[in-house]
């Protein structure tokens, strides 16, 4: 016992000795913190800037338009129902034509009848929408002088027709659609660590076997030890610099809490339930996967090869997170349901449906029992692996090879 | 301590490569275990250290089964490595902690075993920046770091030069005065001879020839006698006593500057004696013939493997 805890230091020490560990660290933290300030230097910079809104939306532009049908449609109406800017009558066509090509008016509309009119620009782009605020006005003065023809009121019309309506959502299960956010977040770290961390331990197995420190260390110690502490190494390492990222992003979150005035405090604001299910499953789904990869790694003896090795196994989990990701959108497919209970994957899978579906104790009970039990067998077969491996030097080893030669312990 | 061997056998898939291999060590009594290159010498050092399993056969240890976990063994395999990216002091520590050392302990070795090794100014260098020899001379300090009491080195002489084979050598020595159990295997028979009471000479997986080097060495010069004529080359020389002693010589064989004579049984030196002066040779040199481990290794594993 004492052993796998110097092994597991040693491990642990070479990650965070490692300079390729520290920059990568530093960097993201530094991204967030940039990313986290982004509200406050804006405020502190650009706070004078606010009142430039109104450019956006176009009301400063001025627009003409002739009406050649002045019995039924009433200028002045037209003129203060658009809202898109100013509106600016011409007397001829001419002037509005000269206007248009000068840039006087963004664009000119040449009214022929209550429902018709002639939409004059001088360059037509495919983004153009200055005719929609023109319809609008145009189809209100419409309806104003149809509905006042009859002698009614058309704010009363107006008030019947656009009645305002008030919703207030009482969610009794889980709210998916707030849980998103985080869900996918938390999924996607995983999935980024689990990455990043196996092919690390792969590596860190294969260069002991190309740098044949191996058979020192194998007649040194247990070679459970040696692969268990490298394993807990790995996911220790990992599992922290995925909380000082966390951390960082949270205590630049909160430092910067009065610019963002609690646009993210969904993101942050985690149930503890949902905490806890993350840590156990995507603890028990880290070290699983990094006992495949610590195996794997063991079969080949250079690192070159290691790449080629963990494949099949990098596959199936990228193919897992997509499952997982897809089940975001409906927890109830039977896909992820299926998913939550195959150790590869319900890891990731039984997380998002705890997080963002309804799933009864019982069946998260079953799940985490069947990834626990899988989890260790993997750990007990990857020391196996690991030792039959040691000294399997030449060309990758096949895995259905290994599993014969398992079954046949003599001829290691 | 008494570490007995016994009739290992083992088989890589189809093919057997040990083919029953017995021998014995005694404390304090260096074994030195001899064979050409692919004889199996490192295959049953990795039977030994439990990095393989036998096939058959089984390893006693003062008459109980041998546990490699239970004991204290410096092992110098004949892959070297370490870990090239580390610097030395650390991996040195490490092993020594692996080995049950304290961290201190293990550190205050990893110090004396570097100065005794003259590598002392590469304590915070990494491994990978020092000389092949150097390399060799750290790993000889992982391998006695926690002063063992079984030391098995497979090849330890290899890749070092002959000042640096002096302090292996006294090395060896002095774990052999300290009553420690050495094998230590090796095809360059100088150094075998030089402290290795015992041996056991291993050829296409099967021991040929084991026991007391003395004895050995003995029972081959027994009846053997070597020759010099002041007047003929060795090649006329042993023309000559083919032709005309047959009734005395068993053999006549020219091995390197010498002229080796093996009698019939029941023949004594005076008798030859007599009978060369009587044919008349002009004897320069006449003696018993003490054969070197290496006629005795070219003999029993010199046929064409």
């Amino acid at each position: 016992m004492k052993n796998l805890w110097i092994v597991l230091k040693f491990e642990i020490l070479n990650f965070y000795k490692n300079k390729s560990f520290i920059i990568a660290s530093v960097i993201i933290c530094g991204l967030l913190i940039i990313g986290m300030s982004i509200p406050t230097i804006q405020s502190t910079f650009f706070s004078s800037s606010d009142d430039s809104t109104g450019e956006e939306t176009g009301s400063d532009q001025t627009y003409g338009f002739i009406n050649n049908a002045e019995d039924n449609v009433d200028s002045e109406t037209l003129e203060m129902s658009f809202m898109g800017g100013e509106l600016q009558e011409f007397g001829d066509r001419e002037a509005l034509d000269n206007a248009v090509a000068n840039g006087d008016v963004a664009a000119g509309f040449v009214v022929t009848s209550p429902t018709e009119y002639q939409h004059v620009i001088q360059n037509n782009e495919m983004t153009g929408s200055t005719h929609f605020m023109f319809e609008e006005a145009f189809r209100e003065t419409y309806r104003r002088t149809g509905f006042e023809s009859l002698g009614i009121e058309y704010e009363t019309v107006e008030g019947l027709v656009h009645a305002p309506i008030q919703r207030d959502t009482v969610v009794l299960g889980t709210d998916s659609a707030a849980n998103y956010l985080y869900t996918y977040i938390l999924v996607f770290g995983l999935y980024f660590i689990i990455i990043v961390y196996g092919q690390l331990v792969a590596t860190s197995v294969a260069s002991e076997k190309s740098n044949r420190a191996m058979e020192v260390l194998v007649t040194s110690t247990k070679t459970e030890h040696l692969i268990f502490g490298k394993v807990f190494g790995g996911a220790i390492a990992g599992a922290s610099q995925m909380a000082l990222i966390i951390a960082t992003a949270m205590l630049a979150y909160r430092a910067n809490s009065s610019a963002w005035d609690g646009q993210l405090d969904f993101v942050f604001d985690i149930p503890l339930s949902v905490l806890g299910s993350f840590a156990v499953f995507g603890i028990l789904g880290y070290l699983f996967f990094l006992f495949l990869f610590g195996a794997l790694g063991a079969l080949v003896s250079r690192t070159e090869d290691v790449s080629t090795s963990v494949t099949p196994i990098t596959i199936i989990f990228v193919a897992v997170f997509a499952i997982s990701v897809m089940g975001m959108q409906n927890t109830e497919g039977m896909l992820l349901k299926v998913a939550s209970f195959i150790p590869f994957s319900s890891f990731m899978a039984m997380f998002v449906r705890v997080s963002m579906g309804s799933v009864s104790n019982m069946e998260v009970a079953i799940s985490l029992g069947i990834l626990l039990a899988t989890t260790l067998f993997t750990g007990w077969l990857a020391s196996k692996i690991y030792r039959m491996g040691t000294l399997m030097y030449g060309n990758p080893v096949k895995v259905r090879t290994v599993l014969k030669m398992l079954f046949n312990s003599n001829d290691v | 301590m008494h570490l007995e061997i016994k009739n290992l056998h083992k088989s890589f898939g189809d093919t057997e490569v040990l083919h029953g291999i017995t021998f014995e060590v005694e404390s304090g009594k260096a074994l030195g275990f001899l064979g050409r290159n692919g004889a199996g010498k490192t295959t049953t050092l990795r039977i030994l250290m439990n990095l393989f399993n036998q096939n058959k056969g089984e390893i006693l240890l003062d008459g109980k089964k041998f546990q490699v976990n239970d004991h204290q063994i410096g092992y110098l395999p004949e892959e070297r490595g370490l870990y090239p990216k580390k610097k030395v002091i650390e991996q040195l520590v490490y092993f020594g902690e692996l080995r049950g050392l304290g961290r201190k302990k293990a550190m205050k070795n990893a110090d004396i075993w570097m100065e005794r090794l003259g590598v002392t100014e590469y304590r915070n260098k990494k491994l990978e920046s020092l000389s092949k020899g150097n390399q060799q001379k750290v790993q000889l300090a992982e391998t006695f770091i926690c002063d063992p009491e079984i030391v098995v080195l497979d090849e330890p002489f290899s890749g070092l030069d002959p000042v640096n084979a002096q302090i292996l050598k006294d090395i060896i020595r002095e774990q052999i005065d300290k009553k420690k159990l050495v094998i230590f295997s090796s095809h360059q028979m100088g150094y075998i001879e030089e402290f290795c009471k015992d041996i056991a000479l291993i050829h296409h997986g099967e021991i040929v020839l084991k026991g007391n080097l003395k004895d050995i060495k003995r029972t081959y010069g027994m009846n053997r006698l070597t020759l010099k004529d002041s007047q003929r080359s060795k090649e006329e020389l042993k023309e000559i006593l083919e032709a005309r002693l047959p009734s005395l010589l068993k053999s006549v064989e020219i091995r390197k500057e010498r002229l080796i004579l093996e009698l019939h049984g029941g023949k004594e030196k005076q008798e030859f004696l007599q009978e060369a002066l009587n044919i008349g040779l002009d004897i320069e040199e006449f003696s018993v013939y003490e054969p070197s481990l290496e006629d005795i290794f070219v003999e029993k594993a010199g046929d064409i493997a």
